[in-house]
């Protein structure tokens, strides 16, 4: 049976994709470059290999992350709770709000470096960076908009007519050509600039306790948040206590699994200084709280804990201290306020 | 299951016939073949929305939406597999237009149609999708990504949901919960399909709701009015309608 499969799936593959896009009058798109920051891994998802990246596909995707139009009562865009000054994650809200001004239930996450991952949400619930928007557009909470609806409204502005032609070679406007462009722009912003880079390509120096931070969190923190991307993209339970009135249990939704009670995406740390409060529910609203958690707060009796908090984590007054000015060497101005990323 | 391990070699060949299979097409040796599915429920046309219907623990319901998709459809002559060229279908009960389609393929005689119920593991992971896939079609679930293969919806008196809602969203591409059914279906005796240069052939398949609650899985609506997550669920209400097919009818012109 196996044999069957494979020879089937060697058949079909890229059967329903993207036809190649015929560019009428000859007039192709500017293409781009991905550039991959020197010293990282491959991103692991190849998000622009059936996606091509032109100049064209990326301010279509600009302007619809920050088109309210695509929520119900038109007040609503990505932007509303992916704000760039906030490395495009929710300034200082627990839960964002959504239409009639309903709470979410999760924090929203920040958006950078999302090539190097492979799912998406808390929970990972999505596994391609272009199907992502579909969940906050349809939720009820959020955006609360039919696709159907969305599509009729972008069909009905010559603006947008003229923009779908030129990333595309034609006038038409369908999902398809919506979620690529949107993926254009969320996959393209990068955050690899920050004063840790600096000091990583030799262009800046740490001071005394910033350096004491960074060899601390190499040592009790970079397993999970490794680097360079700050994070490995798995799934843990960091031992927080559940909030009953959510009873939010994570990767479990997503995978019926028992063992993935309570786990939820380890996030990035690049930027965290500005993309507070923090944890998958927003409970903690600075960092100082944060490393509170793990020296005294985690859960030891969580049968899913990560089996590396099991002790906590031994943490003096003054390695807290070192490690917060560590991890405010993370943030990257030149992507939190690059104009590039802006309305 | 024994047809499918006896079609196991001549799939194996087929890498070596199709492009040849392809190359012959040309206007002078091919003819069409029509797929047309027939809902029923118990051997009767389906009514959307006005039918009443009794499953085998003598629970009564209607069904307002019944919808699933189609893929990978071949017809074997010989020792070769004819595929159709890569597409999807969804076959929906209320767009009289989405019940058939049809294809052109070499003349000759065929002796098994094969397809797939559901949408292949790849298409569930590669981002957004246009035509029968594209996320309109209301078939693709925005949260835990990935498509529903099968949906019926109805209504029951004896689901306790609001509003006695019956809600069959099934789906799941992964490990032991995955619900994709290869399907191979045999003409009846004495009936394979015959294609003719220039005209087309009719094959017209059977697909019975009557199937989704029994054998191997007792699915009674007290206990299950809704499944629209991947799960065990789903995968025991897919082994029951894995069967729902049947041919009906091959009209040879």
């Amino acid at each position: 049976m196996l044999c069957l499969g494979t020879t089937l799936s060697a058949l079909f593959i890229g059967a329903a994709d993207n036809k190649p896009v015929a560019f009428a009058d000859g007039k192709l798109p500017n293409y781009l470059e991905f550039k991959i920051p020197a010293g990282w891994p491959k991103p692991t998802s190849n998000i622009f290999a059936k996606n091509k990246l032109s100049e064209q596909g990326f301010q279509l995707g600009k302007k619809l992350f920050y088109d309210s139009r695509l929520s119900k009562d038109g007040n609503i865009s990505c932007a509303n709770c992916h704000q760039q000054f906030a490395a495009f994650a929710t300034y200082d809200h627990d839960f964002s709000h959504g239409l009639d001004d309903q709470h979410t239930t999760r924090n929203a996450p920040a958006l950078f470096n999302l090539a190097w991952m492979t799912k998406y949400h808390w929970d990972g619930g999505i596994n391609h960076i272009e199907v992502q928007p579909l969940s906050p557009i349809t939720s009820p909470t959020e955006m609360g908009e039919t696709l159907e609806n969305v599509l009729g409204k972008l069909k009905g502005d010559t603006t947008y007519t003229k923009l779908f032609k030129a990333a595309f070679g034609t006038e038409e406007i369908n999902s398809q050509r919506m979620l690529k462009a949107l993926a254009q722009f969320t996959g393209s912003i990068v955050s690899a600039n920050s004063k840790y880079d600096k000091v990583l390509r030799g262009e800046a120096k740490f001071t005394y306790a910033e350096e004491n931070g960074y060899n601390l969190f190499k040592a009790k923190c970079a397993s999970c948040h490794k680097e360079p991307l700050f994070t490995d993209n798995s799934f843990r339970n960091n031992g927080l206590e559940i909030n009953t009135l959510l009873n939010d249990h994570g990767r479990m939704k997503i995978t019926n699994d028992p063992k993935d009670s309570l786990k939820f995406k380890v996030p990035s740390l690049r930027n965290v200084a500005v993309s507070l409060p923090y944890m998958h529910d927003g409970r903690f609203q600075s960092l100082g709280q944060v490393i509170e958690h793990y020296r005294n707060g985690i859960i030891t009796s969580q049968p899913t804990l990560d089996p590396q908090l099991a002790n906590k984590l031994a943490i003096t007054n003054a390695q807290k201290y070192e490690l917060i000015y560590f991890l405010n060497t993370l943030t990257d101005t030149s992507m939190t306020k690059n104009p590039r990323f802006a309305k | 299951m024994n047809n499918i391990f006896l079609l196991l070699p001549l799939y194996l060949l087929s890498f070596l016939n199709i492009s040849r299979a392809t190359k012959k097409l040309t206007a002078t040796n091919t003819g069409t073949v029509k797929i047309s599915f027939v809902n029923t429920v118990k051997g009767k046309p389906l009514e959307l929305n006005t039918g009443s219907y009794t499953n085998p623990f003598g629970e009564t319901y209607s069904v307002s939406k019944f919808k699933y998709y189609i893929s990978r459809v071949s017809l074997v002559t010989g020792k070769a597999v004819f595929f159709e060229p890569g597409t999807y279908h969804l076959v929906d009960e209320s767009k009289p237009d989405d019940l058939h389609f049809s294809f052109e393929l070499k003349a000759g005689e065929y002796q098994w149609l094969y397809f797939m119920l559901g949408v292949d593991s790849l298409h569930n992971v590669s981002g957004a999708q246009t035509g029968a896939l594209d996320p309109l079609n209301d078939m693709f679930w925005t949260w835990n990504t990935g498509y529903v293969m099968a949906k019926l919806e109805g209504k029951s008196p004896q689901s306790k949901l609001v509003n006695n809602k019956l809600e069959f969203h099934i789906g799941g591409f992964m490990g032991e919960n995955n619900v994709l059914k290869n399907i191979t279906l045999n003409f009846p005796p004495g009936k394979i399909l015959n294609i003719q240069e220039g005209k087309t052939s009719e094959i017209i398949i059977g697909a019975d709701i009557d199937t989704w609650w029994q054998q191997p899985n007792d699915i009674k609506i007290t206990e299950h009015a809704v499944c629209s997550t991947p799960g065990a669920l789903a995968k025991k209400i897919a082994d029951n309608y894995s069967k729902m097919f049947s041919i009906k009818e091959v009209v040879n012109n």
